[in-house]
């Protein structure tokens, strides 16, 4: 059995790349983590063959947790109704309100847990070979607590896989459950090592040339934040630190190019997201990154490398998105330009 | 090929608790009246249509076992009792996830379709305080209807896993049943991209009459207009019907509509059924037509039948060893699977015969012929004082020596049964050794031990000489008495029974074996 997982850069075809390897010979399950995933997979499988042919699932990871692997065993045993979304507060749980809230919802960062819990991976594992031929995991990164464990307990079973993500796009975890893998991204060549003793074969040139990001942003990546990135490209774009208010105002208010927050970005009146939920997008040319206190004082004293893995990684998710000019703006301007709502 | 190999049903009907296996072509489900057959033809149906309007048309009241409904009401009646009625599929592998799970009461991994009715926890408090009211009803109206699959998967009328058709010629008159049936099959035959472009023209022409037709008539007069009605209960579907040279199958006889509907679902190229639901098919046919209907269900092709019939011919020539026989008094069912080819093929192609009325039975008398069928009941009658019904006893004519056949069938349904036949001249050879591999507690032969006494007409005609000279002197002209009565045995039996029944003398092996059926 074919067991790869490729871990790639922002930007150099990770959807297309696992587009290119379906065939209507093979069923194939995938499964993916966000919701720009989805669509883009979606929309590429259509893409190819015009219609989305019956061989080929494309499922987000929690329906596939609870809608194949959990309900098919456990459901009637638990009569459990639907995901509550949030961690268990009660430390003092026992047995079964471990996983399963007052209403009968099962906590989504402990399902992997609790079908382990149930003995019944024998049960799950044989589920993959008998309907698939390859298993495909996109965003592998962000795989984390019991849900990590879980992959490598299913990476067991009989069939090709081919697993894509990039590590420094690691910016949120599928679960995240007290001490459970809470040091499993701390350092990226023992995260290699995991999957190299459950049996995978590691890829890191096929996908480690971007398309999307020209060789002067790429340069700035692998330089500045620290992160190695090539670009499949030859041209150069600008990437500006903008310090007037003028020219603040005049990005701030072109919807033509996406302003980038750390975080609540919806407070801002503009055409905006967050740094860490743009991780999928390829839709944009022109991109602002509004640089936070730290941030900016990183980048002012050229110490974005040792900023926290999260906020790092998030920023680079960011900046990876333009395809063509980067614009950073500090938060210190955002008083006069924009209207915040709160 | 898709086929349901096992059904197991809980609090539903007759059945508290229930399962068969079946077969993956073919399936004759026989039994007494209230026997459950219908039922689980039923059970079938409402699964594989998973519609919640249609189950609840039914009504619950009507699905649930009374008994088990009354056995709550008389208990304590504590929330946590409430009894719960499930319909489970078992179905063949599908190679799909979506049916494939362990949500069923085998706890197996298996792919199927469930139906349950359960109350509703949610209302828990609303259905307590109903339970202790005093003399409460049973609240029916706080159970919610499901259907799922064993991967927990809901299912609706649109998911649906497998196409069935289920035809039921006990009620062919019904107008809903046979807009139904025409629905569902045209659902079938047509293909999918056909059947929206059949609706789309057929609203097209709806316009198009209106623009043209009616136009004089809408130009007299402003602001107003007729026109045709295009809705859920006026559409392609609801106006569908089936003819036959034009003639519209609702204006057909009854057989007619029967043996077309029939035929119509059986037929090779509606493949897209997997599943066809017949409820007794003998229903308003001719004896021809239900022979060409035998001949359409062999040849049905990759289906699954469900049969349900009181038919001898239709359960023998289908082949009996696919009979599920369903008892009115216990919930076992039982099989002729174990009978040998020879045996099942002898039943299919042997002249017409009441096998049906023997696997049925608990106790039998075989003979063999016209003459002691004529005579039994009234010797049965003179031995016990009472009619053979009187203790479930059936009398049936095999019209030959091929005892060896019911037998085999009485071995393995545990068929009391006694066979009354002529020793042919050799008592020790026909009537011990012949069936030695039979006798049995259950089963025993009774022949007349004086090998001089070879046949019925011997032993009757020395039993009751006198009587016999005096009505058969006169008709015979050249041959003796005795073999007068050899050469004309069924009306000379008639006569008996007509002129001379109170003085008769019954034979004693004929005694003998009455004695020990009834006991």
């Amino acid at each position: 059995m074919d067991k790869t997982v490729i871990f790639a850069v922002a930007g150099s075809g990770k959807t297309t790349h696992i587009i290119n390897q379906l065939t209507l010979e093979k069923r194939a399950l995938i499964i993916t983590y966000t919701n720009n995933n989805y669509d883009n997979l979606r929309r590429k499988i259509i893409g190819k063959w015009g219609y989305f042919p019956a061989t080929i699932k494309l499922v987000n990871y929690y329906s596939f947790l609870y809608s194949f692997c959990y309900r098919p065993f456990l459901a009637s045993k638990h009569s459990t109704k639907g995901i509550n979304w949030k961690s268990n507060t009660n430390f003092f749980a026992r047995g079964d309100r471990r996983y399963i809230d007052n209403f009968g919802r099962l906590y989504s960062n402990r399902i992997a847990k609790f079908v382990v819990e149930n003995n019944i991976l024998q049960d799950i594992i044989p589920r993959f070979s008998k309907y698939f031929d390859v298993l495909y995991i996109d965003e592998v990164q962000d795989f984390a607590g019991h849900d990590f464990n879980f992959l490598r307990d299913i990476s067991q079973t009989d069939i090709d896989m081919l697993f894509v993500g990039d590590f420094y796009q690691h910016t949120f975890d599928t679960s995240r459950d007290g001490k459970v893998n809470n040091s499993l991204h701390d350092d990226f060549r023992k995260y290699l090592g995991t999957f190299r003793e459950a049996g995978f074969a590691i890829d890191s040139a096929t996908l480690s040339k971007s398309y999307r990001c020209s060789p002067t942003l790429c340069q700035f990546i692998s330089d500045q934040i620290g992160i190695e990135i090539q670009s499949h490209r030859t041209d150069s774009t600008l990437i500006t630190f903008v310090n007037n208010t003028a020219e603040a105002q005049d990005i701030f208010n072109d919807n033509q190019i996406v302003k980038l927050f750390y975080q609540e970005h919806y407070k801002y009146g503009c055409f905006s997201k967050n740094w860490g939920d743009c991780k999928g997008e390829d839709q944009y040319n022109n991109v602002c990154v509004i640089l936070n206190k730290t941030v900016l004082e990183s980048y002012n004293s050229g110490r974005l490398k040792t900023l926290v893995p999260q906020t790092r990684n998030k920023f680079y998710v960011a900046c990876s998105r333009a395809r063509q000019n980067l614009y950073f703006v500090p938060y210190t301007f955002l008083s006069t330009i924009a209207q915040k709502c709160e | 090929m898709k086929h349901i190999q096992k059904i197991k049903l809980k609090n539903f009907r007759r059945f508290k608790s229930f399962e068969v296996t079946f077969d993956k072509t073919l399936n004759m489900l026989i039994g007494d009246n209230e026997a459950g057959k219908s039922s689980i033809l039923n059970a079938i149906d409402l699964v594989l249509s998973a519609s919640r309007s249609k189950t609840e048309t039914i009504g619950l009241e009507s699905l649930f076992n009374h008994e088990v409904v009354e056995e709550f009401l008389n208990s304590s009646k504590r929330y946590k009792d409430l009894p719960e009625l499930f319909i489970e599929i078992y179905l063949s592998e599908q190679n799909n996830p979506d049916l494939n799970g362990k949500n069923n009461s085998d706890n197996i991994i298996c792919d199927g379709l469930f139906m349950k009715c359960s109350p509703i926890d949610e209302l828990s408090k609303e259905i307590k305080e109903i339970l202790s009211q005093e003399e409460p009803c049973f609240p029916f109206e706080y159970y919610s209807i499901t259907f799922k699959t064993f991967s927990d998967q809901s299912v609706t009328g649109y998911s649906k896993f497998l196409k069935h058709i289920s035809i039921d010629n006990a009620h062919i008159s019904n107008e809903y049943a046979t807009r139904e049936y025409i629905k569902n099959m045209y659902s079938s035959y047509a293909l999918d991209t056909e059947k929206n472009k059949h609706k789309n023209e057929y609203r097209k022409h709806k316009e198009a009459f209106k623009r043209s037709a009616l136009t004089d008539l809408n130009s007299r007069f402003d602001g107003y207009a007729f026109g045709i009605r295009n809705n859920s209960k006026a559409n392609l579907e609801t106006d569908l019907t089936l003819t036959e040279a034009d003639i519209n199958i609702e204006n057909k006889g009854k057989g007619r509509q029967c043996f077309i509907k029939t035929e119509f679902a059986l037929n090779r190229s509606s493949g897209k059924i997997d599943v066809i639901l017949l409820e007794e098919p003998e229903n308003h046919l001719s004896h021809v037509n239900m022979k060409k209907i035998v001949g359409k269900i062999l040849d049905a092709g990759e289906k699954q039948l469900f049969i349900t019939t009181h038919n001898s011919l239709i359960s023998s020539r289908l082949d009996l060893r696919k009979a599920i026989l369903i008892n009115s008094n216990s919930t076992n069912v039982s099989r002729l699977n174990f009978l040998s080819e020879d045996t099942a093929k002898f039943f299919m192609k042997a002249p017409d015969n009441n096998v049906n009325e023997f696997i049925l039975s608990k106790k039998v008398i075989l003979v063999e012929g016209d003459a002691e069928f004529i005579l039994l009941e009234s010797f049965f009658k003179k031995v016990t004082t009472r009619d053979p019904h009187y203790f479930d006893i059936h009398i049936i004519s095999i019209g030959g020596t091929s005892f060896k056949r019911y037998l085999e069938l009485a071995k393995t349904l545990n068929v009391k049964t006694a066979v009354i036949r002529d020793n042919d001249g050799d008592y020790q050879k026909n009537c011990v050794e012949r069936y030695s591999e039979y006798a049995s507690d259950l089963i025993k032969i009774f022949g007349d031990s004086d090998n001089n006494r070879s046949t019925f007409e011997i032993c009757l005609y020395l039993e009751n000489q006198t009587l016999c000279e005096e009505l058969f002197a006169v008709s015979r002209r050249t041959l003796s008495v005795q073999d007068y009565m050899l050469h004309n045995k069924a009306d000379v039996a008639f006569d008996l029974l007509d002129k001379k029944e109170s003085s008769l003398h019954v034979p004693q092996y004929i005694k003998n074996a009455i004695e020990w059926i009834k006991q």
